[in-house]
């Protein structure tokens, strides 16, 4: 087993160290060619890993070698392949697989194509590093290598100008790829002050020791552990308030949006907290607070994106707010639930995000909601996947998000949070509102579009059978869950609902379906029939205020950007110029006028020479009855 | 061998002088040979050198001056040889890789001399002739800046010149003293550091004794208010200088802390480290604030520099194993990513004159070669794990968490704001639409400039993804080094923060 543990993780290195071969020459489409075949090796390779760990309950751990070695402190590169990981690295390979594939198609007439396989394979490789990991400082490694993945990718097409913030809220390219690394960076502060905390109580950066010794250990180490790692969870999730990079994110090449900021790495941070659920059971307290910061996402989210007109946006709000619900599953001590959300939601969002992709290819590149329409007819295929995935997100039965939000929800009541219930069902209707809102705005009505020179038409057909696994998961993937449950709580912590919540799980369901379809049945009333513009409604208050991401990236570039650069520019030319240097040179300047001052005593006349000698000889005098006074 | 470390400090130095008699066309592959052959000897030194001993090796020792204990001592232990190897390399590869035609021939020599003292700082094990090599190696970093550099180039090397200067006066004094009493406690003079070492001194004395060291090394490395030199030597001197300057001038400063201050005067070494942190902190936060705000790309490389040294200076007081080891490591790697940082910025300058960010944007498309190494370098720079850049930065923090959380958190701020400057750098410069005409018919790098730069991002990543190597030697002296400032220390207070590692160490002086 040991050798497929190595496939799976070192051929999307393969790929990407193929695909950059070739980065700096013209279109090749056999790089996209191999380096999907590669990606799809890398799937199989975790698929068998996957059924054995499946069937015989082992777990495969490897160690490659040493890594770092100082002190006490000792970091091999060592790989645990067990139902957590291997349900992730099963997800991720497969999701890349597809989005691999279909980037041949999407990428198409793009000058980069090959560069772009190279990083796109090169993300996938750190994915793999992340979750398969056997210990805090390699995940690390993987953290920190998405960050790089995203940047590149983010800012693939670096050569487009910024622009102001009303024109792009994005601005370009090139600025949403900084914005998403550093305020990664923020977060990984957090994170690595979690591995210091946990190095120097345990000894060690091993999950296995760190988790063997978490008895020992007092609450406030504990708690302060939780924090740390959980503030690192929350830059790579896009957690309020580190959340407005992940919608600038949209910048990046659609297939990028799917892969990287749907499916795989913005739910790393869910990822930790589940690998780390060890540390996270034994303090209620964060758990808690992630619980309640992941229902204020999901809800804050979903407002957003129901005012949306950009059809990127909406769904990347949507993954925001999908985001929440893992965490607030994982919060409340559901782990394999969140798990399970994780895995239905990268199905689901991924082949809407792709569908998205297909609609872009076909509109030339625009955005807006607003000036689609009709689309139904020339795109069925996209039209049926994104309808799908739709039904899926909107939590309808029995598509896959009906088992997984369903049981995150239900949770919440069980667990007596009745808030967080309540808010999670409103936001369960206001997903199925923007989701169907951007369905039917695409795809219904009539062409908004000036159809004399815009001619839509359908993906290639190997892109649309290439994203039919994904269609195929997010419609049965539910059926699953059962077995799924029974595997992965080999590992993780059963949760089990109470004797009255079990008993009243038809009405608690019931619920929830009604406000989902409710949700629907009013996205169908306002825009099934094509877009009636509500001025009145557009220049609310309420409106303008999510329109504009409740004006919070327009704050942070007040509050933050602006006073550091402001700040930075005094420090270097009134501190570092004004005063620090100039203190240096008033000193030398001070030095070289007092011996040219003192160049006067140096005449070459005696008696100015012996009337010197008297002053010296009186101040010596002086000092010498001053220290005799002393002594 | 056994002289091996008198060949390895006076080889250069003496093809420094034969290169007087080669002709001027022939000066360049005279000298990137004789760099070449050095940096060879470096990597034999490597090969001898006993990984499991942590004392001092290929030591050499002929009294110069019996009667003061003045001695030619020389030796090398895991926290010097690899200062020296990446010594021998950047001069090499900076040789190579450099543009210069003027006056190549005085230059080629300069650098060889350069060499030699720089060679012989990291070797000496002899405080007089620590300082005496020290010393020398300001002429040739005056002359190149002053000889080569840019329009402001005689204030910037006469400022370079006096101000560590005045500092390594203050340090002779130290010196001196130090002698001074050794001779009073034993009745023999003995400059040799290895005899030193073995000195208890009562605290005040070593609270003395530290406050002038460090001003001869605050000054080098430099430590905020001492900086301002820095800015202007760089600004103005040419590539070469500002690499060699970057990669081993400074680390001068903070190897003199490791080799002096911390197992000489342990107490007042741990007395120091709130106020060191508090300097540490303000350079890594000021100067990377300050290096956001400049225009031009050199100065943004010269200011964080800065910032890094004040990683290097806070992982030497974290009194750890994993912190001090940190800091060595970090110093090969700002070496050589911050010496690879200047070569590209020299790279660019050579094309087009200007250093300035606003002139450029965009250049990734126009000179894709050149955006990947100057994006590699970058990362390295930032601390991305698997560059080398990570490894050191990541156990000097973690070293100083035992010692302060708070300050750690400060310090950590780094990988934020080092991100910030260096991505709005390379933002401004790489990516956006080719607006400048001048830059769109822009050449890529050549071979030459290639094949000097590859090096470097090899061991840019190998180092990061395998450090051990280099990271076992040095972990083994700074163990040693520790175990011994812990017997040492007088004070409780030291005793108790001075952690000393679990695992057994050798320490043998060898020849």
């Amino acid at each position: 087993m040991e050798n497929f543990v190595y496939i799976a993780l070192f051929a999307p290195f393969a790929s990407s160290m193929f695909a950059a071969l070739f980065g700096m020459s013209p279109r090749q489409t056999f790089v996209g060619v191999i380096a999907s075949l590669l990606l799809f090796t890398s799937f199989l390779a975790s698929a068998s890993l996957a059924f054995y760990v499946w069937t015989t309950g082992n777990i495969v751990h490897v160690t490659m070698m040493d890594w770092i070695s100082a002190g006490d402190l000792s970091i091999p590169f060592g790989f645990l392949v067990d139902q957590v990981s291997v349900t992730m690295m099963t997800v991720v390979t497969l999701v890349s697989t597809v989005v691999h594939i279909y980037s041949i198609g999407y990428m198409d007439h793009d000058k980069s194509f090959n560069r772009f396989f190279s990083y796109l394979s090169a993300f996938v490789f750190s994915m793999m590093i992340l979750v398969m990991s056997d210990n805090f400082a390699g995940l690390f490694i993987g953290w920190e290598g998405v960050g790089v993945c995203s940047w590149l990718l983010i800012g693939f097409w670096y050569h487009k100008a910024d622009q102001s913030r009303e024109d792009n809220p994005s601005i370009s390219p090139s600025w949403a790829a900084n914005e998403a690394f550093i305020m990664n960076r923020i977060a990984d502060l957090g994170m690595l002050v979690g591995l210091f905390i946990l190095y120097w109580n345990t000894g060690s950066l091993q999950y296995d020791v760190v988790f063997a010794a978490l008895p020992d250990l007092s609450g406030s180490v504990l708690n302060a552990a939780a924090i740390a790692l959980f503030i690192g969870a929350m830059g790579k999730s896009a957690q309020f308030p580190l959340h407005t990079w992940l919608t600038d994110a949209m910048e990046g090449p659609t297939p990028v949006s799917a892969l990287i900021h749907a499916a795989t790495m913005v739910t790393a941070g869910v990822f930790l907290v589940i690998r780390a659920n060890p540390l996270f059971s034994v303090t209620p307290e964060v758990s808690f607070f992630i619980a309640a910061l992941g229902t204020f996402v999901a809800f804050f989210a979903a407002s957003m994106a129901l005012v949306n007109r950009d059809l990127k946006r909406i769904i990347a709000f949507s993954t925001l707010s999908q985001l929440g619900y893992m965490f607030a599953a994982a919060g409340l001590g559901a782990y394999w639930i969140a798990l399970f959300h994780l895995a239905a939601h990268a199905f689901f969002k991924a082949l809407l995000f792709l569908g998205a992709g297909n609609v872009m290819h076909a509109m030339h590149d625009e955005l807006d909601i607003f000036k689609m329409g009709g689309l139904k007819k020339a795109m069925r295929g996209t039209y049926i996947y994104m309808g799908l995935a739709s039904l899926a997100l909107a939590g309808i039965p029995f598509f896959a998000g009906f088992f997984s939000k369903d049981a995150i929800i239900e949770t919440a009541w069980n667990e007596g949070t009745i808030v967080l219930w309540a808010i999670l069902v409103i936001t369960a209707g206001m997903t199925a509102f923007y989701s169907f809102r951007q369905v039917f705005l695409t795809f219904h009505g009539k062409a908004r579009y000036d159809e004399s020179t815009l001619h839509p038409h359908e993906m290639y057909k190997f892109v649309l059978v290439a994203m039919s696994p994904l269609a195929l998961l997010a419609v049965v993937a539910g059926f699953g869950m059962g077995s799924f449950e029974h595997f992965i709580t080999k590992l993780l912590p059963a949760y089990h609902m109470s004797e009255h919540t079990h008993h009243i799980a038809w009405l608690l369901g019931l619920i929830v379906l009604v406000v989902a379809v409710g949700g629907i049945v009013l996205a169908y009333k306002k825009y099934g029939n094509g877009l009636k513009r509500d001025e009145k409604c557009e220049n609310s208050f309420i409106y303008k205020l999510l329109a504009n991401q409740y004006y919070i990236p327009q704050l942070y570039e007040e509050v933050i950007t602006k006073p550091y650069a402001m700040l930075s520019e005094h420090m270097w030319k009134d501190v570092d110029m004004k005063i620090v240097d100039t203190t240096v040179d008033g000193i030398a300047k001070f030095l070289y006028k007092s011996g040219d001052g003192a160049r006067k005593m140096q005449t070459g006349n005696l008696s100015n020479y012996l009337n010197w000698m008297a002053v010296g000889a009186v101040l010596l005098l002086v000092v010498a009855a001053i220290s005799a006074m002393f002594v | 061998m056994d002289n091996m470390l008198s060949i390895l400090v006076f080889f250069p130095a003496i093809a420094g002088l034969l290169g007087f008699v080669v002709n001027k066309e022939s000066a360049r592959a005279y000298g990137i040979t004789v760099a070449a052959i050095e940096f060879i000897l470096s990597i034999w030194l490597w090969f001898s050198f006993d990984t499991s001993n942590a004392g001092m090796q290929f030591v050499e020792m002929i009294p110069l001056i019996p009667d003061f204990g003045i001695g030619y001592y020389l030796g090398v232990d895991g926290i010097s040889l690899f200062i020296i190897i990446m010594a021998t390399l950047m001069t090499l590869i900076g040789m190579i890789s450099m543009s210069i035609t003027e006056n190549i021939k005085n230059m080629i020599i300069t650098l060889l001399f350069l060499e030699m003292t720089m060679v012989g700082v990291f070797v000496s094990l002899d405080a007089i002739l620590f300082y005496v090599f020290w010393e020398l190696s300001l002429v040739p970093m005056l002359y190149i800046i002053g000889a080569w550099g840019g329009p402001l180039r005689i204030y910037a090397s006469v400022k370079f010149f006096l101000y560590t200067f005045m500092g390594s006066l203050i340090m002779l004094v130290g010196m001196l003293f130090v002698a001074y009493v050794y001779h009073n406690l034993t009745g023999v003079w003995s400059f040799a550091i290895t005899d030193w070492y073995t000195l208890v001194l009562p605290v005040d004395y070593q609270l003395w004794l530290f406050a002038a060291f460090f001003v001869g090394f605050a000054i080098k490395v430099p430590m905020f208010p001492f900086h301002t030199w820095l800015p202007y030597a760089h600004g103005q001197a040419p590539t070469i200088g500002s690499v060699i300057l970057a990669a081993v001038l400074l680390k001068m400063g903070t190897y003199g802390f490791v080799r002096f201050s911390l197992p000489m005067f342990p107490d007042a070494s741990v007395l120091a480290i709130t106020p060191i942190a508090i300097i540490a902190i303000i350079m890594i936060i000021y100067t990377a604030m300050v290096a956001y705000a400049q225009k031009d790309i050199k100065q943004v490389i010269a200011y964080s520099s800065v910032s890094h040294m004040g990683i290097i200076m806070l992982g030497i007081f974290a009194m750890n194993a994993e912190g001090i080891g940190g800091s060595v490591f970090q110093m090969l790697s700002h070496g050589i990513v911050s010496g690879a940082l200047f070569m590209l910025v020299g790279m660019i300058y050579d094309r087009r004159h200007t250093k300035m960010m606003d002139e450029f944007g965009g250049l990734a498309s126009v000179m894709p070669k050149y955006a990947v190494i100057f994006g590699i370098m970058l990362m390295a720079s930032v601390g991305l794990p698997l560059t080398i850049g990570f490894v050191g930065e990541f156990l000097v923090l973690l070293g100083f968490y035992e010692i302060s959380p708070i300050m750690t958190i400060l310090a950590g701020t780094s990988i934020i704001i080092g991100a910030i400057y260096m991505l709005a750098l390379y933002k401004k410069t790489f990516f956006g639409p080719v607006t400048n005409e001048a830059n769109k018919v822009l050449k890529d790098l050549n071979a030459t400039e290639t094949w000097s730069l590859i090096p470097l991002v090899a061991i840019v990543i190998w180092l990061g993804v395998y450090p051990k190597p280099v990271l076992g030697p040095i972990d083994n002296s700074v163990k040693a080094m520790l175990a011994f400032m812990d017997e040492k220390a007088i004070t409780v207070e030291a005793k108790d923060i001075i952690r000393t590692a679990k695992t057994k160490i050798i320490i043998e002086e060898v020849k």
